[in-house]
């Protein structure tokens, strides 16, 4: 778990670095970790943060963790580089893969829910905990189609990674709603077959329906069906820490205050505004 | 596109050859062809839902044509609301390099079709002046001078820094 109670954060992006940084009651931030020099030092603006007492979690999103090709070694060491040198309290990936034979997909795919699978992930996970000196945390994925061959539902696939790995839970609580409402599912009967004490922290994002589909975009304010969902999580087992992404087309700095108030609200922490 | 039967309890162990999946190939090979379909125009692969993966191929190109936006914004503001569109053609069977190369990639290819809107042209010529980018590998910063004409006027790259000169201001 992560040692501390970290409240209500949002992702870092140099577009908002202004408005994060005069955020009297935060305590922590998410950073991609590919965007972060790994030879160091610090950004200033993470250092800045850092030094009044943020944490920065680097987020990856490059390691493509379910490639069925082992974990590229140089990947792994700038990832727990970027680590170490933000003094993180703990570091995260998705349960994904982002290139296959040697192309690049651009995106976070999702991966057949099969035992092969979880065997591909738990031996990348496994690689990229030995180098890493803190708790690594992983993240399902929105997926807008699933593999013709699942053998498993969402939950065992994920119990059992999370089992074999010993990883904490990066539980993106918008990612739960999309994949629900394209699945035709309840994110409720997720939520309760999770182990959410080992829920190290939570994603939530904005989207939008085209066509019947929920895109989980980044770009789009948080839906109130989202912020439902973090109280009814909340409700269940509050999460030590929750962290508003976005990622593109930003809103005036009221309305960001605005979503971060509304999580505070909805998951019971105080509010960082 | 339900998430399978629940199975409940411990994973029953199961010999791999028994496993009806209806597709052949090892994961490698699968994740593989799912990414050519994906960014390269390759047929979906037997099984999956053809109209959920070209939502998702669509939505893939949508993202890399903001991404590619924010590194070539002139590019893009040049194309306006053609942008979307002529990125999407473009990239549909090219596998992104990065948003600086496809970028690079795709303002190249447009210029030798005709000429780019002014501004866009401008933002080439400068990027061709400051960096070698050979279209292959990554772009790497000039130590030499370099000069580039465009349609407008011509850009002077000298020791890392860029002068514009206009046509009409001569």
């Amino acid at each position: 778990m992560i040692p501390d109670s970290y409240g209500v954060g949002i992702g870092w992006r140099p577009e908002i670095a202004g408005f994060v940084a005069e955020l009297p009651g935060l305590r922590f931030v998410e950073v991609v970790a590919e965007s972060v020099p790994a030879t160091g030092p610090a950004p200033p603006a993470l250092a800045a943060l850092r030094d009044r007492g943020v944490a920065v979690v680097p987020h990856g999103v490059r390691l493509s963790l379910g490639g069925a090709e082992p974990v590229e070694p140089e990947r792994v060491s700038r990832f727990a580089r970027v680590a170490e040198l933000l003094d993180a309290p703990l570091a995260s990936e998705h349960i994904a893969f982002v290139r296959a034979g040697g192309v690049e997909a651009g995106h976070l795919l999702p991966l057949p829910r099969t035992r092969e699978a979880v065997d591909a992930v738990v031996a990348n996970v496994t690689r990229v905990q030995a180098e890493l000196t803190v708790p690594l945390a992983l993240e399902p994925i929105a997926a807008l189609f699933d593999w013709p061959d699942d053998e498993l539902d969402e939950a065992h696939f994920l119990n059992e990674i999370l089992d074999r790995t010993g990883a904490l839970l990066l539980l993106d609580i918008a990612n739960v709603y999309a994949n629900a409402h394209n699945r035709g599912d309840d994110p409720l009967d997720l939520l309760d077959r999770l182990p959410l004490d080992r829920v190290g922290y939570v994603h939530v994002a904005g989207g939008a329906a085209h066509d019947g589909i929920y895109h989980d975009t980044h770009t789009d304010p948080v839906p109130d069906v989202v912020l439902e969902l973090v109280a009814e999580l909340s409700a269940r087992h509050r999460p030590p820490a929750l962290l508003l992404e976005r990622d593109g087309d930003y809103p005036p700095a009221a309305a960001l205050r605005g979503e971060l108030d509304a999580i505070a609200a909805a998951s019971g922490h105080p509010r960082v505004t | 596109m339900s998430g399978g039967p629940p199975a409940p309890g411990p994973i029953p162990e199961q010999d791999p050859t028994e496993r009806v999946t209806g597709v052949a190939g090892t994961l490698a090979e699968r994740q593989a062809a799912l990414v050519a379909t994906l960014t390269a125009g390759a047929p979906v692969p037997p099984g999956f839902d053809a109209r959920l993966v070209e939502v998702a191929r669509s939505a893939l190109l949508r993202k890399r044509a903001g991404d590619v936006a924010r590194h070539w914004p002139l590019l893009a503001a040049g194309l306006g609301e053609r942008w979307l569109a002529v990125f999407a053609r473009w990239a549909a069977t090219r596998p992104t390099q990065g948003s600086l190369r496809d970028g690079w990639d795709l303002a190249r290819g447009l210029a030798g079709e005709g000429p780019l809107p002014a501004p866009a042209a401008e933002e080439l010529a400068v990027r061709e002046a400051l960096w070698r980018y050979d279209g292959t590998t990554a772009p790497r910063r000039r130590r030499l001078p370099a000069i580039r004409r465009t349609d407008g006027g011509t850009v002077l790259q000298l020791a890392g820094r860029i002068r514009l000169w206009s046509d009409r201001n001569r």
